[in-house]
């Protein structure tokens, strides 16, 4: 970086930089056509070939336009403005969306045309995406309930870590006596006190709160006290010399200072609350996704079982994409130069 | 008038064996109250050490230091002190590094014009909201220089801020420096191991010996400014230091 930039100029480049870095695959007329011929050919063999089972494949087919109408979208998009972050982003996926539409065709082929991988253990994915719309009403309530359980229990877990970590990674006194503790029943897995919790909280919610918070305020605190400790000591010594109360010191150098590796510790907790929710919703939950799997398994219905796990697959996806961006926002004062 | 004294200053510190390491032996000096001093020795010498206790950041075990006759016991406003890599912290931006300070001084309500002034007297204009790893070294150091001077301290220390800088940023900060001292009439005790540097800019020029350190000799400067690096009283002045700095 030219330190004759200035801020604005600075900011358009590294803009420009970033996305050619992010979506590095060149733009390719090649690619891009090939998905769109892929996506019309899996729509065309589900149509044409019969199926060998039950199944009602009109959503899958409303997908697959969809599919095919948004990837021709961003091609003539490309096409015509030839820059910005779309023809990027379709482009350096272009080749991702051609493998994408093989394993549909494939999978299709396999499953619902050819009863190759047969029901009820494997199930096309026009079969999953029709449990999704025919169950959509319970699929919903549950996806919602299970949002919020692990919203709430992860920001439980997240502060009390953090809090914990601020505290011990600053003060010595408090380091002494609460670090023991924190190393002996923060390595307990959080599943191992689900019979405890299912008995001891007065309700299963609180129960389950309880588990996922668990499983949270341990790797947050952990490594929210390395951060802290890694701080260089002349951030203090200045600001001492500037005249910072303990509790700006705290607000100003301890804790921006320790987001990096506390960052590294809340997206280590982020797997393991998506497995706590899970497995606590299995066992005490009458409600959510956890629930209506162990629910779906109950009545055989393995179709179902796909379906949830689809969901979770973008629920948690896009948690991971909220995190990041978060990251992104708060360390935006970091170097980035691991390219 | 007298304003900053240290008397029989000793100060040994623990070396990585655990040994005791005497760094500072019975150190004794006076500056007045808008002098420039420099502390000039051979690395190791405990210069350093020195501009820690007379911030209060470390404590002598004999002696003391006063500032206007109080004994400084812990680091205070009013001794700014700017440390080698300049420290700026690397979450806040220019300008909220610049008015730090001020803000945890005065709340919302600090002297915003203040801070301008500074930023444009430091050329730092336009990068306000840069963040500290998207600016030069000699650009940072000129922030820290500034997040400094804007809590007006009595006495400004300086551990060789422009020893990471090459030799054009150098001349540049310590053009800055000069300026600001001449604005200012602030106190200020520049560690250098630079001896043009010691020469341009000091009024009194402190050498010290390899350690243990102890005062070698205090140079008064005779220079007028605006001083001139190529001139012969400059080159002469030099020789003499250069001299004095030859322990081996």
């Amino acid at each position: 970086m030219s330190a004759l930039t200035t801020n604005a100029e600075h900011k358009k480049n590294k803009k420009k930089r970033e996305l050619t870095l992010k979506y590095w695959k060149p733009w390719s007329q090649f690619w891009n056509i090939s998905g769109i011929v892929i996506i019309l050919l899996a729509l065309v063999e589900n149509i044409s070939v019969p199926s060998q089972e039950d199944v009602n494949n009109k959503p899958y087919q409303i997908f697959l336009i969809v599919y095919f109408l948004y990837l021709s979208f961003t091609t003539v998009w490309g096409w015509i403005f030839r820059q910005g972050h779309l023809r990027a982003y379709s482009g350096h996926f272009s080749q991702l969306n051609v493998s994408l539409g093989i394993l549909l065709i494939v999978q299709d082929l396999l499953t619902e045309k050819f009863s190759i991988l047969a029901q009820p253990f494997f199930v096309s994915f026009a079969q999953i995406i029709e449990q999704i719309t025919t169950d959509h009403k319970l699929l919903w309530d549950s996806t919602v309930s299970s949002t919020v359980l692990w919203l709430v229990s992860f920001i439980v877990g997240a502060l009390i870590g953090v809090v914990f970590g601020l505290l011990m990674g600053r003060y010595r006194q408090f380091n002494y006596w609460a670090f023991p503790y924190l190393k002996v029943i923060g390595i307990i897995p959080a599943a191992a006190w689900m019979p405890l919790t299912l008995v001891i909280f007065p309700t299963s919610y609180m129960s389950e709160i309880f588990l996922i918070a668990f499983a949270v305020w341990f790797p947050v605190a952990f490594m929210t006290i390395g951060g802290v400790q890694g701080i260089s000591s002349e951030y203090f010594e200045s600001a001492k010399t500037l005249g910072f109360s303990e509790w700006r010191i705290m607000w100003k150098i301890v804790i921006p200072g320790s987001l990096p590796s506390m960052f590294i510790g809340i997206f280590t907790a982020l797997g393991l609350s998506f497995t706590m929710l899970v497995i606590s919703e299995m066992m005490g939950a009458k409600v959510g996704l956890g629930w209506y799997i162990n629910w779906a398994r109950g009545v055989g219905n393995y179709t179902q079982v796909y379906a949830a796990i689809v969901i979770m697959a973008v629920l948690f996806s896009l948690i991971f994409v909220i995190s990041n961006k978060f990251q992104t926002y708060f360390l935006r004062w970091r170097e980035q130069n691991n390219h | 008038m007298v304003q900053l004294a240290i008397r029989n200053v000793s100060r040994t510190l623990q070396d990585n064996n655990g040994q005791p390491l005497e760094i500072l032996k019975d150190i004794n000096f006076q500056a007045s109250s808008g002098e420039f001093i420099s502390i000039i020795g051979p690395s190791g010498c405990g210069k350093t050490t020195l501009l820690r206790l007379i911030s209060g950041l470390d404590t002598p075990e004999k002696g003391d230091v006063t500032v206007d006759g109080n004994k400084v016991t812990a680091p205070n406003v009013s001794r700014g002190y700017v440390f080698q890599h300049g420290s700026l912290f690397p979450w806040e931006t220019i300008e909220e590094n610049i008015s730090s300070g001020l803000k945890a001084l005065n709340g919302r309500n600090y002297d915003k014009e203040l801070v301008q002034h500074y930023i444009e007297l430091m050329g730092l204009k336009g990068f306000e909201s840069s963040y500290p790893h998207q600016v030069s070294g000699g650009m940072a150091q000129r922030a820290a220089l500034a997040r400094s001077i804007v809590m007006k301290p009595k006495l400004l220390l300086l551990d060789e801020p422009m020893g990471a800088l090459d030799a054009f940023t150098r001349a540049d900060v310590q053009e800055v420096i000069h300026q600001v001292w001449q604005q200012t009439k602030t106190t200020m005790v520049l560690v250098t191991h630079d001896i043009d540097e010691a020469i341009y800019l000091s009024t009194r020029i402190i050498i010290m010996t390899p350690r243990p350190g102890e005062i070698k000799e205090i140079v008064t400067n005779p220079l007028d400014f605006p001083r001139n690096r190529t001139s012969t009283e400059f080159m002469d002045l030099r020789k003499i230091i250069q001299d004095k700095l030859n322990f081996y």
